[in-house]
């Protein structure tokens, strides 16, 4: 097994070293770890591709209301790259605006993450709920996300989203950190835990994005962020709950790197989840109706004088909504492999392995949050998912041997 | 027919005639020409056929163009059509589209769901659309 070369060089500097630090001497009474399975990372694994826009709105997701003809309306959408993160305390703060005009059934416009947590939500409360979609979720959007617990990714923007919009979002954040916990350990492992690994030749810093004072224009200039530093950053303010990275000694560390550094993520395996999710809707009584809305006006066609309006994406052109900003991302996905359940980073490109395949990222490191910004293609593009797959190759097998896997 | 019952029917038949356009004139009885179409399909192949494919076949992520697409626009003016493909699509790149182009699309749309050509072209007038019933698919003829 190849990856004994970076568990052998991790020994031989264990070997160097005169003082033990506590978690060496815990692993000498213990044993080594366990070695990981190598993943293969060959091109003959790729089985698809993915490509999603994610609706990036300025001021951060609207959960806003306001009246079509006599039907009160409750949007729940542009949640940037936080969807699935964010989805159940974004689904409450929706629902409870619902419920707060005493209706017995509404509608749910949408039937991607934000739209079917929605569903789910009035439902427990107690609400009849039929979902008007184009597609249902295994064809939405949401589906071609990575699937990470990433409840800041590209939210908002610091200056439009306010004052008030980081606890807004750090309650959704916790509410629905919660609400994953219940959906640990179930059958088929719809949430579920990972290590992953960072690995670097050189020392491994927290990326931060000063303004840089060069760039003049803005969002509020051009109608798009121009520069990182525009972004709202809230992850900080959940990280006494959410595990943070910690560095390898390099006994620990399974690859031999210099520098690495391991975390513990939470992520969410779409098939289990969304079967999971589809079950529960039906099994409350839960109508779904294919309808494509073309405009605000057919909201007052449904026979429900409630709506909660979900549609993600789609809110830009169906609600005229201009602030929402499209941001392309793609992912590479390989056939699933037994025993890897681990995932690993370098240079801003993964491999995280996951229950319907491992996902494959190639994110360029210098762009940070504005990658893809502006960017509506959402046709995949096979390229940088192959140059990560043959760059992450190194971390498993020599470069003669890469491909013979 | 005693008073209630009038009354329902009355406004079952409002009802209708909210529903559908204010003529009766609709997508089945000829409302492009074979040229315009023929001029949609070469703008199709350019602009369109790369997400939707060649035979306007869909993928499990990009709707398709036929079939449950008419589920999808059908019973609603056509205008809603090209008012939707003149400001959304294509996806990378919309309102780019000229009208007449749009136009053009429309008509191949309609000749791929089986809806006839006819002699006197599709105006881009979103007046004149809003007036054209989208209507469902003639699969029998």
């Amino acid at each position: 097994m190849q990856n004994r070369r970076g568990v052998m060089r991790g020994t031989l500097a264990l070997a160097g070293g005169l003082a033990l630090p506590g978690s060496l001497r815990a692993q000498a009474l213990l044993g080594p770890a366990p070695p990981l399975v190598p993943m293969r990372l060959s091109p003959d694994q790729l089985i698809d591709l993915k490509c999603c826009i994610r609706p990036l709105r300025a001021a951060g997701p609207n959960l806003g209301t306001e009246t079509v003809r006599d039907r009160l309306v409750i949007h729940n959408y542009g949640h940037g790259g936080s969807g699935w993160s964010l989805s159940w305390g974004s689904a409450e703060v929706a629902v409870g605006k619902a419920l707060s005009v005493l209706p017995d059934r509404i509608a749910v416009v949408g039937c991607g993450i934000i739209g079917l947590t929605s569903a789910i939500v009035a439902q427990r409360a107690g609400l009849a709920v039929t979902i008007y979609a184009r597609d249902p979720i295994q064809q939405t959007r949401s589906f071609r996300a990575s699937g990470s617990f990433t409840p800041g990714s590209r939210i908002a923007l610091a200056g439009p989203a306010g004052p008030q919009f980081p606890d807004q979002w750090e309650h959704m954040a916790r509410y629905s950190w919660k609400m994953f916990r219940t959906m640990l350990g179930l059958p088929g492992e719809p949430v579920a835990f990972g290590d992953s690994y960072s690995l670097s030749d050189n020392p491994i810093e927290r990326r931060t994005w000063p303004a840089d004072p060069a760039i003049a224009a803005r969002y509020e200039t051009t109608g798009l962020p121009q520069q990182n530093s525009e972004f709202a950053r809230l992850d900080s303010r959940i990280r006494d709950i959410v595990p943070q990275s910690v560095p390898l000694q390099p006994g620990e560390n399974p690859f031999g790197t210099p520098y690495a550094t391991r975390s513990s993520h939470m992520y969410f395996n779409f098939p289990a989840y969304s079967h999971l999710l589809m079950t529960e809707f039906l099994a409350r009584g839960g109508r779904y109706e294919m309808r494509n809305l073309h405009s605000p006006a057919d909201v007052g066609d449904l026979p429900e004088r409630v709506v909660i309006h979900a549609t993600g994406y789609a809110a830009r052109d169906l609600w005229q909504d201009h602030t929402v900003i499209p941001v392309r991302g793609q992912t590479g996905w390989l056939v699933p492999q037994p025993g890897v359940n681990y995932s690993i980073r370098s240079n801003n490109m993964s491999a995280m392995a996951k229950a319907d395949g491992i996902v494959i990222m190639n994110n360029n490191p210098d762009l940070g949050e504005m990658l893809g910004v502006g960017d509506s293609m959402e046709l995949p593009n096979r390229a940088p998912v192959e140059e990560a797959m043959a760059s992450l190759s190194r971390f498993f097998w020599p470069a003669d041997q890469r491909g013979a896997a | 027919m005693n008073r209630r019952a009038l009354a329902i029917a009355l406004a079952g038949g409002l009802a209708m005639l909210a529903a559908s356009p204010a003529t009766g004139r609709g997508t089945q009885s000829g409302v492009y020409t074979t040229g315009q179409a023929d001029e949609g399909a070469r703008i199709y192949a350019a602009r369109c056929a790369m997400c939707h494919g060649a035979q306007l076949e869909g993928t499990v992520e990009t709707p398709g163009l036929v079939g449950k697409f008419v589920a999808n626009w059908a019973g609603r003016p056509l205008g809603n059509l090209f008012a939707y493909l003149g400001r959304a699509m294509p996806q990378n790149a919309p309102g780019t589209l000229s009208p007449e182009d749009t136009t053009a699309l429309v008509a191949f749309i309609l000749r791929a769901n089986g809806a006839p050509a006819g002699s006197r072209p599709l105006s881009p007038d979103a007046a004149g659309l809003g007036r054209i019933d989208f209507e469902a698919a003639s699969l029998a003829r």
